[in-house]
């Protein structure tokens, strides 16, 4: 085995099942990646799992899917049902409260792009919606204020809650919580920082009188919200009463005699709506990254590489009689920056070019540049995601995922009533 | 008619104190004799869009 | 929504409201891996529409039948990358208490 066959070991050690020496003449390297159907010529089956990143652009960046595209040559490009459930895996490599890192293997950018978007679009939460300001004497406008409130992550459950367009116009205590800000700078003391600490919970609805008309002395005074006796949803909350997530993020400054008093009333919804809604931070894959040195990389050219590559991809390895090889040894690490096999105006370049004519120098880079290109191979595997997903803290990041897998089930099936 | 209209508060824009006023009053603060008076906010509640 | 012939069932466009490129581009993925369609495709007519337009062409088959087939292809698959990825995080947090205990 040559060098090349021991990095691609490195990257593929989970599926190693292609290696025993098929398909004569052909090189290792290739016989040896991921997902290769037995039938289709190796440099196809390259470009169908493979993204090729040469110097100068990426190459065979699309997928292949459709069923019939290598029908000239007697194979069937067709994923099964079962086909996808034995190659398809997961890894999870990171998980926190506030995100995951898991790879996903065996599945198509079109899926895995759902998610994304379903993630970031379409998973509900709980949000600030409407803020009915009593008094602001403080520097902040009331606009800037309410904006600011809506962004806050709010840590409540949002499958406890209705939407509020199902309650026809009514807000209840099945599709609102309301928080009360009240907060005043006593003249002669310091300025005060107002946090979402400050916002507390009103699990009996608004306590504002909505109309100017004087209440009846009987019936109770109309407020904003109308909430039922909720004794089951006080219990709901009990242990976990709903709160901003974080209770350290600055709303407002208040300087001596400034006050404020507001109520904010949080609802359901999606981020395709507002981004307030949006469950993440950020939702995230990129493609796995494959690093592969197609000769040996030995001596002052190893360590060249590795001085190179920003990412540390590169380690040195001694092979002995006082020779160093150069080693993929992080491939995940690898951003395709490209810089391993950008061709610098290195130093003897340099000097040659001072030493030679115009032409010579111009030859001698050229030729440089087609060596580094030809030593190392930069791809990415076109079905390895590595999916990061970023939680704003309310939902934790394994739920989010679940949830937006639901989503789309949800979606196929809403597609199949319609069509029945 | 219009009921009796109400006294309103306004605070001097020099020693910031409160003063009441009613109409056909002159402007002019109680304490420092400042002309200038700004209208205190209303209690009135305005809603807005968390947007 | 279907739009097609009536005497030709295998080749129709289905307009979906409600509907963007998450769904269609995927149901195009699970249409074009299956063997009896021979043309898919999506396209979204106005932006400020909420709405897609999906093309299928069959080899024969009645395209909405292979449609909904496609969608509960794909609800399979999201029904088994759910129970994979579950499994996962499971396994990733006994593998963590189980360092911990270690320590």
């Amino acid at each position: 085995m040559s060098e090349s066959d021991d990095s691609m070991s490195e990257i593929d050690a989970q599926e190693q099942n292609h290696s025993n020496g098929v398909g004569g003449g052909i090189p290792d390297y290739i016989m040896n990646l991921d997902n290769i159907p037995a039938k289709l010529p190796t440099h196809l089956e390259l470009h169908k799992t493979r993204v090729i990143c040469n110097i100068d652009a990426p190459q065979h960046t699309d997928p292949i899917n459709y069923s019939g595209a290598y029908a000239a040559l007697g194979v069937d490009n067709s994923v099964r049902l079962d086909n996808f459930c034995q190659n398809f895996k997961v890894e999870v490599k990171r998980f926190t409260d506030e995100d995951i890192e898991f790879d996903m293997i065996g599945i198509d950018p079109a899926i895995a792009n759902a998610f994304r978007r379903i993630l970031i679009a379409e998973v509900p939460t709980m949000a600030i919606e409407r803020v009915y300001i009593a008094n602001n004497t403080s520097l902040i406008q009331d606009e800037v204020l309410a904006h600011r409130l809506g962004l806050i992550p709010i840590n409540a459950d949002p499958k406890l809650f209705e939407y509020p367009d199902n309650a026809g116009g009514e807000n209840n205590e099945k599709n609102t919580i309301v928080f009360k800000l009240h907060v005043h700078c006593v003249k002669g003391q310091p300025r005060i920082t107002v946090k979402s600490d400050a916002l507390k919970w009103l699990p009996n609805g608004s306590e504002l009188i909505a109309d100017d008309t004087k209440p009846n002395a009987e019936s109770k005074p109309k407020t904003f919200t109308s909430f039922r006796d909720n004794h089951d949803s006080k219990k709901k909350f009990a242990k976990n009463p709903p709160a901003p997530k974080n209770l350290d993020i600055i709303l407002a400054k208040l300087g001596p005699g400034q006050e404020i008093e507001l109520e904010a009333h949080a609802v359901k919804g999606i981020g395709k709506t507002h981004a307030k809604w949006s469950p993440v931070a950020t939702a995230w894959y990129r493609m796995l990254p494959e690093v592969v040195l197609m000769e040996d990389v030995v001596d002052e050219m190893a360590e060249e590489l590795v001085s190179k590559c920003p990412a540390k991809v590169f380690d040195i390895e001694d092979i002995g009689e006082g020779r160093r090889r150069a080693r993929v040894v992080n491939a995940r690490a690898c951003t395709l920056c490209r810089e391993c096999i950008r061709e610098k105006e290195s130093e003897d370049g340099a000097d040659k070019k001072e030493k030679e004519s115009e032409d010579g120098a111009d030859k001698a880079i050229v030729i440089k540049k087609k060596e580094w290109e030809d030593l190392i191979s930069l791809r990415r595997v076109k079905d390895h995601f590595i999916f990061t997903i970023e939680s704003t803290g309310a939902i934790s990041p394994d739920v989010l995922f679940t949830e937006a897998v639901k989503i789309l089930e949800d979606k196929c099936e809403r597609v199949i009533t319609e069509l029945s | 008619m219009d009921p009796l209209p109400e006294p309103v508060s306004y605070l001097c824009g020099d020693c910031g104190v409160e003063n009441t006023l009613k109409p056909g009053d002159v402007i002019q603060c109680r304490e420092c004799g400042y002309r200038i008076l700004y209208k205190k906010r209303t209690r009135r509640i305005v809603q807005y869009e968390a947007r | 929504m279907e739009h097609g012939s009536y005497t030709d069932l295998s080749k129709s466009t289905f307009s979906l409201m409600d509907e963007d490129h998450t769904f269609a581009n995927s149901v195009r993925f699970t249409l074009n891996q299956d063997p009896r369609v021979t043309f898919c495709g999506y396209s979204i007519p106005h932006p400020s529409e909420n709405r897609v337009n999906v093309r299928v062409q069959t080899t024969g088959d009645p395209a909405c039948e292979v449609l909904k087939d496609g969608c509960q292809d794909l609800m399979l698959m999201c029904q088994h990358v759910r129970n994979t990825f579950e499994k996962a995080v499971n396994d990733f947090k006994t593998s963590k208490t189980e360092d911990h205990m270690d320590i």
